[in-house]
């Protein structure tokens, strides 16, 4: 937490599900600045996915403010608006739509951002040659590889040029090689963007490329290792 | 990539449900198009067969409740005829009388001296002479309905009746009635010196406004109305209860293709609970994933009216062999009950989307990315 006026704040924040019964996290205060790198780590059931969700707009918190750029976030369109047009996912389960091919995939995420038809086909096509995908535009998702799909996943997140970019576990599904070339993919881009980078992980290698490392536990951060001057990998 | 692509994917992901969703639209469609022509035949074909005779005015009595149970005295022909800008009188009887004890037929009973004699085309035979009694003319598809023709006999309550011509109409409701001497109709039926109608034909020349004025002179005899012909059932108890029974149960039928609709979309909404998440995921507004979704019913719709609208055309067809209606009327969809069905089905459709889209953006991004 560097600056005075972070990208992305997350003020006092408490998630609590089942009418409090179950407490995802108590009053966390946690801020990433612009192009910052920071890696969240903590045992299953800890608040890592929580944090992410509520960073990315998918979950309300229970208690606590979301400012972005400064500014809370009031509504659930503005949480929308972010999403299409600032703040870029990927996650461990792909999220890609079984109908569609891998180009369409990346195009739906350009939809109703003022591009063209032709502009978001030339773009998702750039995009998916970028991650070394421009053999396999036209397959559908179960026709790719674990490894294929979360490269498309990837060049989704980007489509729209975000300054974050949140990834909860995005190897989790993939075999070790297939792992080290999403992650190679990930800091490549996030090296040529310079993008906001919050990657949630419990894997201590890929933590370990970080710049911060932030670490929870039962819904608290208890460790959160000021920003060191790494060299991005 | 655009909404409609999404939304026409999403439907192929179900082909046998779609294509069932599809065909109950197109048969609720079919059904709302063959009623709307059936309840428009009936005027559309009244309309061509006073025209094809030659009437431009129908006097009946006020506020009857039908065109077949209104009664107006036999003498009111020749005050009219003898007023300025009538060119022809036809007093005449209307009724459905039995014939052969089988079935009913649609029966005139036409005053020795009205109009439209002069005009009747004879297709076989002959018209009847002066004073010639207990004889008819039969319309081309009453004959072929009775499977007789001149020379034959028919009974009319139970009066022996011989056919000696057969008329050559072409409008529907003239090809299937049988037309007699008023006096016989008259004498059979218990109605001496009375006819249904009365029918006028006006002078070309005169204005629309004297037309008026002529109409409103026939009027002052008392307790008649004179309306041009094509509205002759326009005011028809039988008729109007008809067309309420045609339009209620069009709306019935799209309604349940409506509700189709609905409880398929739901079904593929609940499935698609996650995509869903995905959309919401990637920054697709509510409005956008709704607007898909209403797309997708809206699909369903137009595809079940393509395929309704030949469907309904071949139900008209079969209308037409029912030997109640199929002889008198010509029930093909006319192109307004076209469009009318086409945006019920489609206004319908959209609206049986509207309550499965709702349900889509219920959730938030992460619930709908929890479901498996």
């Amino acid at each position: 937490m560097g600056s005075a006026r972070p990208l992305i704040a997350l003020k006092n924040v408490s998630r609590a599900y089942d009418d409090g019964a179950v407490v995802a996290l108590r009053g966390v205060d946690v801020a990433i600045d612009e192009g910052e790198f920071a890696v969240i780590t903590g045992p299953s059931g800890s608040g890592k996915s929580s944090l992410v969700h509520i960073m990315a707009g998918f979950d309300r918190p229970t208690g606590g403010t979301v400012f972005w750029d400064g500014s809370p976030v009031k509504n659930l369109r503005a949480w929308t608006d972010l999403r299409r047009t600032k703040i870029g996912v990927v996650f461990q389960e792909f999220l890609l739509l079984p109908t569609l091919s891998a180009l369409e995939n990346v195009e739906l995420a350009m939809v109703g951002t003022g591009l063209s038809t032709a502009q978001r086909r030339g773009r998702a096509k750039d995009l998916l040659d970028h991650v070394g995908l421009s053999a396999r535009l036209g397959h559908l998702p179960h026709a790719l590889s674990g490894g294929e799909r979360q490269r498309v996943a990837i060049a989704r997140s980007i489509s729209n040029r975000p300054r974050l970019l949140l990834s909860d576990e995005p190897t989790g599904n993939l075999d070790s090689e297939s792992a080290a070339q999403v992650i190679e993919l990930l800091l490549a881009i996030r090296k040529e963007t310079k993008m906001a980078f919050v990657l949630v992980t419990h894997d201590e290698e890929i933590a370990a490329l970080g710049e911060r490392r932030i670490r929870i536990k039962d819904g608290l951060i208890v460790e959160d290792e000021a920003p060191k001057a790494r060299a991005v990998r | 990539m655009t909404l409609l692509t999404l939304a026409y994917r999403n439907l192929l992901r179900r082909p046998a449900r779609t294509t069932l969703l599809v065909f109950s639209i197109a048969i609720a469609f079919a059904t709302a198009l063959s009623l709307l022509a059936l309840s428009r035949g009936i005027e559309t074909t009244t309309h061509e067969g006073a025209e094809e005779r030659g009437a431009d005015l129908t006097v009946s009595q006020v506020d009857a409740s039908d065109v077949f149970s209104g009664v107006v005295p036999e003498s009111h022909a020749a005050k009219i005829a003898a007023m300025p800008g009538v060119r022809g009188v036809s007093g005449e009887i209307l009724m459905f009388t039995p014939i052969d004890d089988e079935r009913q037929i649609l029966t005139v009973g036409m005053a020795e001296n009205s109009y439209f004699w002069g005009a009747m085309p004879i297709a076989d035979g002959r018209k009847p002479e002066k004073d010639e009694r207990w004889v008819v003319l039969l319309g081309q598809g009453a004959a072929q309905a009775l499977g007789k023709g001149v020379g034959d006999t028919l009974t009319m309550f139970d009066q022996e009746m011989k056919i000696v011509g057969v008329t050559g109409y072409r409008a529907p409701i003239n090809r299937g009635a049988i037309v007699a001497r008023l006096q016989d109709v008259q004498e059979l039926a218990f109605k001496h010196d009375v006819v249904t109608l009365i029918h006028v034909a006006i002078d070309p020349s005169l204005t629309l406004a004297q037309a008026e004025a002529l109409g409103a002179e026939i009027e002052r005899l008392g307790r008649v109305s004179a309306s041009p012909t094509e509205q002759l059932f326009s005011r028809d108890r039988n008729v109007a209860v008809l067309r309420a029974i045609s339009q209620v149960t069009s709306f019935i039928a799209l309604t349940m293709a409506g509700l189709s609709v609905l409880n398929v979309l739901l079904m593929a909404v609940q499935e698609r609970v996650r995509e869903t998440g995905i959309m919401m995921a990637i920054g697709w507004s509510d409005r956008r994933i709704i607007a898909t979704i209403i797309l997708e019913g809206v699909i369903t719709g137009a595809l079940g009216s393509l395929l309704g609208i030949p469907l309904g055309f071949l139900a008209c067809g079969f209308f037409e062999y029912l030997p109640t209606i199929g002889a008198y009327l010509d029930i093909t969809p006319p192109l307004d009950a076209i469009l009318i069905s086409v945006a019920g089905a489609l206004a319908l459709s959209a609206l049986g989307s509207l309550y499965p889209a709702w349900r889509a953006v219920s959730h938030t991004p992460a619930d709908a990315l929890r479901r498996a």
